[in-house]
């Protein structure tokens, strides 16, 4: 399934009259959109390999990781919170997947191990914030901490190595010469964007993200659509975690760290609001491509690797000063 | 929830964090009260804890703690932060240990907080990563950078027939000990294989998956690559990772740094020939048996220094002693080693 | 039984329970335990010594606290550290004079911040988002200028700057208290201190009330590009060395101690008092569990429980007031 083929599925027209095209602009992932586009372009100049179908693969399968998780905290941030906790959460699933690993072998099993030491996770933070009534920006950031310690704890520094074919599998095989990654990344896109738009939970996430006070007064939930997108975080993580371990084939200490940052960026950049109620599932995609694109094509360019932070870091401004210039253009909210 | 119940509740939760911090310290008592009963501490700082080269060395220095009967404190801080073993080496000083030695994140940055450590006539060494040669009295050197570098690019040639580009994928940009490693690479291969240059330098941020994706996209870029040096223990397995996941096994030559336990499966497969590192169980070891004859006054300024089971070591400079050659582990030899 | 239950915290049902009131508590709960776990804890010399680490937090915690308090947030403040610190150090080693090459560094930290007001204000972007984006160029242009390289020598009086003493008293505790003073008096007695805390409770309703929102924002994030370059020299001089790596994190230490102390993250609450308490109260954990040969490991795993628990407790009082 192609880039393409998915917006076209989501409704997004190809052949717009001016009214439309404007419609479309004001959507929340536009202006990502277009500079992703704009990117795309100046990369294939500037370095014949780019634009390669090999390389395009490459790039959405560097992504997969970030792209999933972002997903899930996509969800998050609409309904009003945040999760920076998510990169110690990858390191401890990974493990949780690594160790069942490399005792039993298999893919199921370390998976089912991975997404359930995730929801488990996700759902201590969501209790703590429902229930607690803890902002989550603090219990996320106690639960960075926290993980981490445990991770070190229970792996005592030692990496898992040596981890079976089998399990690898979800990180490294290929369907019609595209890595099963991309292929989840996609599907896992598909469902989270039908039920955002289509389930009572979603709406939910929107209305509690979007003003809590009026949705409260409204009568709706608003503790359980937080828990469940806590919750949701957690089971991408472990998915997330699995095609991790099958793609670096071992777990080191450290995996995961400084994550959170990026799962954060995909999902700003991408065009979901950080204050939560206007966003949508398309935006941590275009998000995390477009984090992969920078990263792929500044080192087939050539940019030196002493560089190339300042260059990420000025392309992710140019990239949020396409949302001011939106506004500049067809107007919209901030 | 009734007020009273949620206040019960609250004041448990406190009490129990409390006690899980005061639980947690019942652990640490021991060393204290070995001091107050006159036995000195030695006290042995890594880069950072919880990566396994680190683990080895403390092994290495347990054993030895426990042959020389001393009491041994191996801490060192969650992240490769100079800030944070600066804070370390003064908490360190407070508690009254007899010796520190470091293995520094930055040479340079720690040197006034060593300095402290002299002035208190605590007895001052570096291991591993050498701190600024005024503030310790001995470094406890495993292989000089030179004779890292050489290696490391005599075991590529070997590979490559003394030509070609090739890729280094390191740690961090800043790190000193790795930069010190690629000088010395750059500079073997302009003395003795002028058909060898490094082409680029890439930061693998000790990521492994950085490390892999950084290496696919330059060996995408630059297909005429000879081989890849991947200098930490991090980067040599992402770099022979994705030189597997590339189908360029064999094509594209692997070598660099790293404990064995990581390389096991490429060096079975072949895809990396040969590597290099040291023993740090060894180091480990050889360091508290230096820290100890600096307690006992008894560490010899030159000619050889006997330490334990390593036998003699060399005393290099005044207040330099080697460990020894690197070791290069290849399939050969690679069963024999477990960290 | 609920009699009982009720009888202990009748004695306190007089005492208003502020959030730095519960910290300050917690800090002499923290001193009492560590002081029981290691003797050498509770000393004068190690007291003080402490301070001298938490004072590059502590300096940028406070301008961390007042953009807060507006609802923004301010993530490079790292990255601009190890800018500063990189053009003082390149600056010395062509040959500038130091004094000068100090006042670049000042000048490189202000230019930063307002840059980040700037694109903020100007371009009515979201701070998260630009800073974001400023976290990885300032690091970068710090990488890519001094090449990973490092500066190490300074002269002597430079050194002497962030190691001496004054008695038994470390020099940076006299900054940090002058630095907590004026902007406790700032954010509290002016005016302006006023306008921050209008702007993060509602900042359409402050800004028809006549406050003006852009340049208290432009304001707020130069000024703590100031207080970085302060703790970047101050840290540069204590370690005598000069590097691209400098303050890698501590974006996440400076935040940890705010929101410890008591700032929301939505805005409009917040207190000097409580930020310094915050960041106290890290730095006292982090040296008490550390002499008492906690192991780093499960140091971090404590502070991760107890910046949970500390907000807990908070939140628990906070309700039992209303």
């Amino acid at each position: 399934m192609s880039g393409v083929g998915a917006l076209r599925s989501v409704g997004l027209r190809t052949a717009p009259t001016t009214r439309g095209l404007r419609r479309w602009l004001l959507r929340p992932e536009a202006p990502a959109a277009v500079f992703l586009v704009v990117l795309l372009a100046a990369f294939s100049l500037a370095a014949d390999r780019f634009l390669s179908p090999d390389n395009l693969e490459s790039i959405l399968v560097q992504v997969a990781v970030l792209g999933i998780i972002a997903l899930a905290v996509n969800q998050v941030i609409l309904a009003g919170e945040i999760d920076i906790s998510v990169g110690s959460m990858l390191g401890l699933c990974a493990v949780a997947v690594g160790t069942v690993a490399t005792a039993t072998g298999g893919l199921l099993a370390p998976l089912a191990a991975g997404v359930a030491t995730g929801v488990l996770a996700g759902a201590v933070n969501g209790l703590l914030v429902t229930l607690g009534r803890i902002p989550s920006i603090i219990v996320t950031l106690g639960m960075l901490y926290a993980l981490r310690g445990v991770i070190l704890l229970v792996t005592g520094g030692t990496w898992i190595t040596q981890i079976p074919d089998e399990t690898r599998v979800l990180g490294l095989a290929k369907l019609a010469g595209v890595s099963l990654p991309v292929f989840v990344m996609f599907a896992l896109f598909l469902i989270v964007n039908a039920v955002s738009r289509n389930s009572t939970w979603g709406r939910d996430v929107f209305a509690v993200g979007g003003n809590r006070r009026a949705a409260r007064l409204a009568g709706l939930a608003i503790d359980r659509p937080r828990l469940l997108a806590f919750a949701l975080v957690g089971a991408f993580v472990g998915i997330a975690a699995t095609i991790y371990v099958g793609r670096a084939g071992s777990v080191q200490t450290n995996a995961g760290e400084g994550l959170e940052l990026q799962v954060i960026a995909a999902v700003v950049i991408g065009g979901t609001s950080i204050a939560g109620g206007r966003g949508s599932a398309l935006a941590p995609v275009i998000g995390a491509v477009l984090i992969g694109v920078i990263l792929n094509g500044m080192i087939l360019v050539g940019v030196p690797g002493v560089w190339q932070s300042a260059v990420l870091g000025a392309l992710i401004l140019l990239a949020v000063t396409t949302d001011a210039l939106r506004r500049r253009l067809v107007g919209g909210a901030a | 929830m009734r007020t009273s119940n949620r206040s019960t509740l609250t004041v448990a939760a406190l009490a129990a964090v409390v006690a899980l911090v005061s639980g947690c310290g019942e652990t640490g008592q021991g060393p204290q009260q070995s001091a107050k009963e006159g036995g000195k501490i030695i006290c042995l700082m890594p880069k950072l804890v919880g990566i396994p080269y680190f683990e080895a060395s403390k092994t290495g220095a347990e054993e030895a703690a426990k042959e020389l009967k001393v009491e041994l404190t191996y801490n060192g801080p969650t992240e490769g932060k100079a800030a944070l073993q600066v804070e370390m080496i003064e908490q360190l000083i407070q508690r009254q240990c007899g010796a520190i030695s470091v293995a520094a994140n930055d040479p340079d940055a720690l040197a006034p907080a060593m300095k402290k450590a002299k002035e208190a006539g605590i007895a001052t060494g570096a291991w591993d990563a050498d701190v600024k040669k005024d503030a310790r009295d001995v470094f406890v050197n495993q292989a000089t950078f030179e004779a890292v570098g050489k290696q490391l690019v005599d075991i590529m040639s070997k590979q490559t027939g003394e030509k070609g580009d090739f890729l280094v994928v390191t740690g961090s940009l800043t790190a000193p000990n790795q930069r010190a490693w690629l000088e010395e690479m750059k500079a073997h291969m302009a003395d003795k294989y002028p058909d060898m240059k490094v082409a680029a330098v890439e930061p693998g941020e000790e990521n492994l998956q950085k490390g892999i994706d950084v290496t696919r996209d330059y060996l995408k870029a630059n297909p005429d690559t000879a081989g890849v040096f991947g200098i930490t223990s991090v980067a040599l397995p992402g770099a022979a990772e994705a030189v597997e996941q590339a189908g360029l096994d064999g094509k594209v030559k692997v070598t660099g740094l790293t404990t064995p336990n990581e390389m096991k499966d490429y060096i079975k497969k072949g895809t990396v020939e040969e590597f290099v590192l040291w023993n740090p169980v060894d180091l480990g070891y050889l360091a508290v048996h230096v820290a100890k004859a600096q307690l006992d006054k008894k560490l010899p300024k030159s000619g050889k220094f006997k330490a334990g089971r390593l036998g003699e070591v060399e005393v290099v400079k005044p207040d330099e002693v080697l460990l020894g050659p690197p070791i290069v582990f290849n399939k050969d030899n690679i069963g024999e080693y477990d960290f | 039984m609920s009699a009982n239950q009720l009888r202990p915290l009748d004695v306190l049902k007089g005492v208003r329970f502020t959030r730095e009131l519960v910290l300050l508590c917690l800090l002499i709960v923290l001193v009492v335990v560590l002081g029981q776990m290691s003797p050498v804890f509770f000393t004068v010399g190690n007291l003080l010594n402490t301070s001298r680490f938490f004072v590059e937090v502590g300096l940028i915690a406070l301008g961390m606290t007042l953009i807060i308090i507006t609802g923004g947030i301010d993530l490079s403040v790292g990255a601009a550290m190890a800018l500063v610190a990189v053009t003082v150090g390149l600056a010395h080693q062509s040959g500038v004079p130091m004094a000068l090459a100090l006042v670049l560094g000042l000048a490189v930290g202000l230019a930063a911040g307002l840059f980040n007001g700037l694109m903020i204000t100007r371009l009515d972007l979201h701070p998260l988002v630009v800073t974001l984006g400023t976290f990885a160029l300032f690091r970068g242009i710090a990488l890519g200028v001094s090449g990973g390289g490092a500066v190490s020598s300074f002269p002597q009086w430079f050194e002497y700057f962030g190691q001496f003493y004054l008695g038994p008293v470390p020099g940076q505790l006299f900054v940090f208290i002058a630095a907590v003073t004026a902007v406790w008096l700032l954010l509290s007695r002016t005016p302006f201190g006023r306008y921050v805390y209008a702007i993060g409770n509602n900042e359409e309703a402050a800004r028809f009330s006549g406050v003006p929102v852009r340049r208290v924002k432009v304001v707020l994030y130069t000024g703590i590009g100031v207080l970085v370059s302060m703790a970047a020299v101050i840290y540069t001089s204590r370690v005598s060395t000069s590097r691209a790596d400098f303050g890698a994190g501590l974006e996440l230490d400076v935040i940890s101690a705010v929101v410890l102390g008591g700032a929301s993250i939505y805005g409009g609450s917040g207190t000097i008092a409580g930020t310094v308490l915050g960041v106290v109260i890290i730095a006292t954990l982090r040296n008490g569990l550390s002499l008492a040969g906690v192991e780093t490991t499960w140091q971090v795993f404590l502070l991760g429980v107890l910046l949970i628990a500390a907000v807990f407790v908070n939140e628990f009082f906070r309700r039992r007031e209303e």
